[in-house]
């Protein structure tokens, strides 16, 4: 089925408050550091694609032409994907097909956002119809509180111990935050802060939140016949999927979400995973909210439904448990959105590569990268592997 | 490539203006492609759509919101955002890749309830050196026809008759927005936007919908039995800055030899049957033609007098009426596909090109004074 294609360097910038740089300079660093992970130059290039959230985040409408010789990818071809939270990860699947249709052998691929050019949730509000789901939707935390609800509700988990599970979530991907040089919040925090800290939206508190983050990630996908040329180690894509349904909120179930489900059952068919919890060594799962990601550990079959706050108190989902998730911090401590889901395909790849640094899962040959978007519709998944 | 990919069937909404809304009206198109070809949405691989998060109607994240209308529920599907030949590009590398057997590709704007195009492309400008000048895409275009008269001694009157016959050619297209016989005085004397650009040689603001089904060799001849093959395309962004470039050598040409390399094309002005070019300013048609190398360097104003691209010319460019006619913004692209698509097989009705067409080009642009371009190659 189409051509094989690797992930074959990888760049982030510094992600945080960056009133250092401009935007085309905040997306150049990404892309300098790519190339140089990779050793190879713009030249090389066949193809670009970018993507990021609405552009009134920045204040710049189609930004593709606005950041074309940041990107360098001046003379050449270039697809813009968007689909709003998941855009990074669409980004990425855009450099997949490309490669793997055998109409390019290099593909460049950046998602960048510079959030504090603007309102982050004044934009993401307005990604609600202004009829019906605008007027109650606040932002993203109001959407997310109100599927963890549901969530809550389903299996019905008592308070203590969901905020205790949610707890030891936050203070995971904090400390974790410490073993990665680019992540942007970096907070020695306690168990008994995270727990006390102010209610955002129930059940939503202040540690439970990410930040809005200036970052930008590029990623380099090569064909098979070009990777093999290459002298650093490939991380092999083994599995795509992607899913979407409608946008009023109340229309369907996102407990049992069926675009995560599916998704995920997409891409684990294409990498012959059976069993995710065993056979994957480390995941990079989308969690903007603590709650978010207990959710997706069932919908991922990392558990079964119901099982979710049990696991992570016993730390399964930790390093040195069977599937640590998030050894970068994760969403929850860094969170430049347009850049945010190819962030989670390129730590995947460092992760099977063994270019992970300080927060190396040992032997990680399997990854997932995940990330989701719209309103609490859309799911995507990449799997990569050291092993072809 | 692993085999060749094919266009099964396409779908136009009209009238131009609808009052339907945005869901009803990307539902109707996707609907009557569907019908068309007899299939259910079941039997869609994969969509991508075409919509831009500042050409939409107040609703960011474009296709969150119509995902369902485009039949696109529990399915694995993408979008593009500035140009829907984007979205038909990545339409035919899902297929191509072999993941998908049909791919449906969306392209939806609904001119009517955005602000005015300007409004809107004065924001592809960057806030500290161009937005306070008043650059848009009407500004930027002007500065690039005044080089444009200048440099090649290209007339008014030429560069209006683009609007002529675009308008001309509109009249027999019933999903074309603006229908009306003008005149060159007419064009001319209408009122100034950014000198020398006036109303009429400047493209409205439409609503429009487009589909078109794509699917692998065996399956489209499955599904049809006049499937219309991609066969090339090229795109190429340009540097940012207007003062950076040389406004009549962008990247056009490389686009081009791009795509006229992959569909083996050694004489396009020879083998390109009918071309559907993106001109939002009528002297763009002009220019586009002579970087398409449809024409020498500086004879864009001698090709249209020569009546070399009018209906019933060697090279008819814009049979349907073209941007100037119809244009909504974002899936104009994909617009000049579905107009390639009907003229190739035949199907193009009242406007239906009088030779026969093997061969179609389709152009599509967007930023300022071409930043960006995309040219695909279809044929039979």
């Amino acid at each position: 089925m189409g051509r094989a294609v690797a992930i074959m360097g990888t760049g982030q910038t510094h992600h945080g408050k960056r009133f250092d740089v401009s935007y085309p300079e905040l997306v150049r660093e990404a892309v300098q550091r790519a190339f140089e992970d990779s050793g190879l130059s713009p030249e090389d290039v066949d193809a670009v694609v970018t993507g990021t959230m609405p552009s009134m985040m920045e204040g710049i409408a189609l930004n593709h032409l606005y950041l074309a010789d940041a990107i360098q990818v001046v003379g050449k071809p270039l697809l813009k994907t968007e689909t709003c939270g998941s855009t990074g990860m669409s980004v990425a699947h855009t450099a997949f097909y490309w490669v793997a249709a055998g109409l390019a052998d290099v593909v460049l691929a950046v998602g960048f956002e510079k959030m504090y050019e603007g309102d982050s949730q004044a934009t993401m509000t307005t990604v609600a119809d202004p009829w019906i789901q605008r007027s109650f939707v606040a932002g993203a935390p109001g959407i997310f509180a109100m599927q963890s609800n549901m969530w809550i509700d389903r299996h019905h988990i008592p308070a203590e111990r969901l905020r205790e599970a949610a707890a030891v979530i936050s203070l995971r991907n904090h400390d974790d935050a410490f073993d990665n040089p680019y992540a942007h919040i970096k907070a020695r925090i306690s168990l008994e802060e995270i727990k006390d800290s102010r209610i955002v939206t129930y059940p939503i508190r202040r540690w439970d939140v990410c930040p809005n983050s200036d970052g930008a990630c590029a990623v380099l996908f090569m064909s098979e016949h070009k990777a093999k040329q290459m002298a650093n180690p490939p991380a092999w894509i083994k599995g795509v999927g992607y899913r979407g349904d409608e946008s009023y909120l109340g229309d369907s179930d996102k407990v049992r979400w069926n675009t995560a489900i599916d998704a995920a059952k997409e891409a684990y068919h294409q990498a012959g995973i059976v069993n995710p919890r065993r056979e994957l060594d480390v995941a990079e799962v989308y969690n903007p909210f603590t709650f978010m990601e207990l959710l997706l550990y069932e919908c991922f079959g990392f558990c079964d439904f119901g099982e979710a706050c049990d696991l992570a108190l016993q730390g399964t989902f930790s390093r040195g448990g069977d599937l640590p998730c998030d050894p970068s911090g994760g969403v929850l401590c860094t969170n430049p959105i347009g850049a945010t889901g190819l962030i989670r395909v390129a730590e995947a790849a460092m992760q099977v590569t063994g270019k992970a640094g300080a927060h190396q899962v040992d032997g990680a040959q399997l990854a997932l990268a995940h990330a989701m978007g719209g309103v609490s519709q859309f799911n995507g998944i990449m799997i990569v592997g050291s092993q072809q | 490539m692993s085999g060749r990919v094919g266009i099964v069937a396409a779908a136009e909404s009209s009238p131009a203006i609808t009052q339907d809304n945005m869901m009803d009206a990307v539902y109707k198109v996707t609907k009557e492609l569907l019908n068309k070809v007899g299939i259910d949405r079941d039997d869609v691989g994969t969509i991508v759509t075409a919509a831009s998060d500042v050409f939409h109607s107040g609703i960011s994240c474009a296709n969150s919101y119509y995902w369902e209308a485009s039949g696109g529920f529990l399915k694995n599907a993408s979008r593009q955002d500035g140009d829907s030949l984007f979205a038909f590009l990545y339409g035919c590398l899902r297929v191509l890749s072999g993941h998908f057997e049909t791919a449906m590709v969306i392209a939806l704007t609904k001119g009517s309830e955005n602000p005015e195009n300007d409004t809107v492309t004065s924001l592809y400008a960057d806030p500290f050196y161009h937005r306070p000048l008043g650059i848009n895409e009407t500004t930027a275009a002007a500065l690039q026809m005044r080089q444009y008269m200048e440099r090649y001694g290209i007339t008014a009157e030429q560069c209006a008759l683009v609007t002529v016959k675009n308008l001309r050619n509109a009249l027999f297209n019933p999903y074309a927005h603006i229908r009306k016989s003008v005149t060159v005085d007419e064009v001319l004397n209408s009122k100034a936007t950014a000198d020398p650009l006036t109303t009429l040689q400047c493209a409205p603001k439409s609503d429009g919908m487009v589909a078109v089904l794509l699917a692998a060799e065996d399956t489209a001849k499955a599904l049809t039995d006049h499937p219309v093959w991609f066969r090339g395309y090229g795109s190429a962004m340009d540097t940012y800055t207007l003062g950076d470039r040389d406004l009549l050598r962008g990247t056009l040409p490389q686009a081009a030899q791009a795509a006229y390399t992959m569909a083996r094309l050694e004489k396009p002005s020879e083998e390109v049957d009918v071309a559907e070019i993106s001109e939002p300013y009528g002297f763009q048609e002009l220019l586009w033609c002579e970087q398409l190398g449809l024409c020498a360097e500086g004879k864009g104003g001698r090709l249209i007098d020569s009546g070399t691209t009018h209906l019933d010319g060697r090279l008819p460019v814009n049979p349907s009426g073209g941007v100037l006619a119809t244009n909504p913004y974002v899936a104009r692209g994909l617009y000049r596909v579905a107009e390639a698509y009907w003229q190739i097989t035949g199907k193009a009705g009242e406007h239906q090109v009088k030779k026969s067409v093997h061969t179609a080009l389709a152009h599509s642009t967007h930023g300022f004074a071409g930043q960006s371009h995309t040219v695909v190659i279809l044929g039979d």
